[in-house]
């Protein structure tokens, strides 16, 4: 299964809010949007679940354009939000048999899913009286509860405690293995970088990165050794210019060309007493600073 | 289809889980039961009470310097004013004035002469009659005098100035005393109905809204079952509140109608023909529908529901035009003036209008098809773009947009 963005323009009055937009998602693969704030992320996702549609490009399934009468989305939406004084069982149901679920169904699949994210204890008490956390848990059931083929996840952890995140953690990998597309939007890099096989970084409305992170990550010049130490001094009054001192505390040693990388390596196992090196790769984080901070 | 079915059922679920609602509903049966039931609770208290109850009537004085004037009006005023008790005023003018003041007595005639008196009340009612019940009766008592004085025989005179003038009124059309009543009443429900429920649409559009279930139920839903299945659960919520309470007040008259039995205007509204029943249900939905849907786009550019109040204010305002027009043209007697008939082929106006014309006129029967005919496409082309304002109307936060921009965020988005 694969989902395809080609070509996605789209303007709202005189805004040019996305410009060429394309990207593919794989089935069985997590995929993460990103982009700062107003960047299109949001506009993306509207078009790719037809809340309206594009000026010009289109959404493939596959190679056909998308049947949205037949393909189930789920999706968990940036700004949460549900019906706060109904009863949490009662609108789980109402939204899983809007996405076309019978009714009996659409029961056994919330009852499931309350189980699961633990949230027994609150199938019949009005939302507005759950904590924050745990709205989000319910809402995370609107996402999933239908079996959806699709699911968009709009900044999932945020507001989570680690125990929730984890639960969420593994509940997304349940659903990648699945076989699901599973498009992630998100701020947090570390998350993305966790799950996501696959990028795209929306800068201005149009694609700046998209393609395998790890590939990504390859196509920088691997010319630096990140180096852990208990001494770093010798080290530095020998490499100079060259060794720089990192946030975490680690040594930076910039090299002539990457094939001196087994050289130095050898240099500086026999010389000094070193914990760990390895060859420098950009974090998401780094990537995304670069590439979503470029001013257009 | 479906899922126009899910979400009208949820939405109906809504309106009788809401304790407003529930709560309205229930008031408004009791104090319709209630009320029917009130000759029989009335009759029950004037039962007990019926013994003396002659001597709770104010006191009429009737002053005169003439002795055998004031004994001939007394006479006269006793059959005349069965409601007061008539008494000749023993002291002087401003004794009975004290009287009055004091609240012993409540009016005094003095009479001048036998064609002319002085009416003294304390307060003077807006209905106060009495001075023409006692112009009436004075003149009788002036004729009867002069015609006895001419050698006519008694007896004759008094045939001559009591004959009976026998009457037969014969409406061809509609009786307009009789349908005023109910036809008022109808058109204040329909008038009531249409502001609440709109309000509630609107309201229930909004808080989707702001509480961003919105973002959700877009993704869900298509905006036009979204729309039609709102508006038609709060129609149908609305009509089975109707019901419930007309159902109620025909129940309980049906229990109570030997007590109502003389009172006409309580009769008249039992007795509605049947098609006018219809007629109500017609113009009833399609009113409401055609309202709703308005209510319901207004809702959808509101982002907070503050905003509502002030966003609705147009539709209120048009409607109330439409009520004002209706109920001036009725109390005028005449509801088939050119601007009632314009009126009832507009389709925000034609609810209310076409339908009074109906009660009260006589209306040939291809203007009522032209109008329901017209009021149902605009009712379907009205919903249609109310969904459309809606889907583009659900994504905008912030200030309510102008009429303007809406438009064209529409045919942008086709």
């Amino acid at each position: 299964m694969i989902l395809e963005l080609k070509n996605i323009d789209k303007s709202f009055g005189e805004k040019k809010v996305l410009q060429g937009v394309s990207f593919s998602v794989e089935g069985g693969k997590a995929f993460g949007l990103l982009g700062r704030n107003g960047a299109g992320k949001t506009t993306t996702i509207r078009i790719l679940m037809d809340v309206f549609p594009p000026n010009a490009g289109e959404v493939l399934l596959d190679g056909k354009p998308i049947d949205y009468d037949k393909i189930g989305f789920g999706y968990l939406p940036e700004e949460r939000g549900l019906y706060p004084k109904k009863v949490v069982f009662d609108q789980l149901v109402y939204f899983a048999a809007l996405k076309g679920m019978r009714h009996k169904a659409a029961a056994k699949a919330v009852d499931a899913w309350l189980e699961r994210l633990d949230m027994k204890e609150y199938r019949n008490k009005r939302l507005d009286t759950l904590s924050k956390g745990n709205q989000q848990k319910i809402q995370l059931i609107t996402a999933l509860a239908h079996d959806p083929k699709i699911v968009i996840l709009d900044e999932p952890f945020s507001g989570l405690d680690p125990v929730n995140a984890q639960l969420l953690k593994d509940v997304v990998k349940e659903q990648i293995a699945k076989g699901k597309i599973v498009l992630f939007s998100s701020h947090q890099m570390s998350y993305i970088e966790e799950f996501c096989d696959s990028i795209a970084i929306i800068n201005a409305g149009k694609i700046a990165l998209s393609g395998d992170l790890r590939a990504i990550k390859r196509t920088y010049v691997r010319d630096r050794l990140v180096v852990n130490t208990e001494n770093p001094a010798p080290i530095r009054t020998d490499f100079g210019a060259s060794c720089t001192v990192r946030e975490n505390g680690s040594l930076l040693i910039q090299m002539k060309s990457p094939e001196e990388k087994t050289a130095v390596m050898k240099q500086l196992i026999e010389k000094y007493d070193v914990d760990e090196i390895k060859v420098f790769e950009p974090s998401l984080n780094d990537i995304f600073v670069e590439y979503a901070g470029r001013q257009v | 289809m479906r899922q126009f079915g899910t979400i009208l059922k949820f939405e109906l679920k809504g309106y009788f889980k809401n304790k407003i609602f529930v709560g309205i509903t229930v008031f408004l049966v009791l104090v319709i039961a209630v009320s029917m039931f009130l000759p029989n609770i009335f009759s029950s208290i004037q039962l007990e009470k019926s013994p003396g109850a002659d001597e709770q009537h104010p006191v009429l004085l009737i002053y005169a310097e003439d002795a055998a004037l004031s004994s001939l009006v007394k006479q006269y005023f006793d059959k005349a004013f069965p409601d007061y008790q008539v008494k000749i005023a023993s002291g002087s003018l401003d004794e009975i004035r004290q009287q009055i003041a004091a609240g012993q007595a409540e009016c005094a005639f003095a009479m001048d002469s036998a064609s002319s008196y002085t009416y003294y009340v304390n307060n003077l009612s807006m209905y106060d009659t009495n001075t023409a019940i006692a112009d009436t009766v004075l003149l009788d008592v002036y004729r009867f005098t002069a015609m006895t004085n001419q050698g006519i025989p008694p007896e004759q005179a008094e045939s001559i100035l009591s004959v009976p003038i026998d009457s037969k009124t014969v409406s061809l059309g509609k009786d307009q005393m009789k349908n005023f009543f109910y036809t008022y009443l109808m058109i204040l429900a329909l008038y009531i109905a249409i502001l609440l429920y709109g309000q509630m649409v609107a309201t229930n559009v909004a808080t989707e809204k702001s509480s961003r279930a919105m973002e959700l139920l877009i993704t869900s839903a298509k905006p036009t079952s979204m729309m039609f299945g709102k508006v038609l659960a709060s129609c149908l919520a609305g009509l089975i509140q109707l019901i419930a309470v007309f159902g109620t007040a025909l129940l309980c008259y049906q229990i109570n109608s030997s007590a109502w039995g003389s009172n006409e205007l309580i009769a008249s509204l039992f007795h509605i023909p049947v098609s006018l029943f219809i007629y109500l249900l017609v113009f009833f939905t399609l009113g409401f529908l055609i309202y709703a849907f308005l209510y319901g786009a207004i809702g959808s550019t509101a982002s907070k529901l503050e905003d509502i109040n002030t966003s609705v204010m147009p539709i209120t305002f048009l409607f109330l035009a439409a009520f004002m027009i209706v109920i001036f043209s009725m109390t005028s007697g005449n509801v088939d003036t050119v601007l009632m008939k314009v009126c009832s082929f507009i389709p925000f106006t034609s609810p209310i209008a076409m339908f009074t014309r109906i009660c009260m006129s006589t209306v040939p029967w291809y203007e009522i098809t032209a109008s329901i005919a017209i009021l149902i496409v605009s009712t379907v082309a009205v919903g249609v773009f109310a969904a459309k304002i809606y889907r583009v109307g659900v994504l905008l936060y912030g200030t309510p947009p102008k009429i303007g921009s809406i438009l064209k965020a529409i045919f942008r988005h086709r």
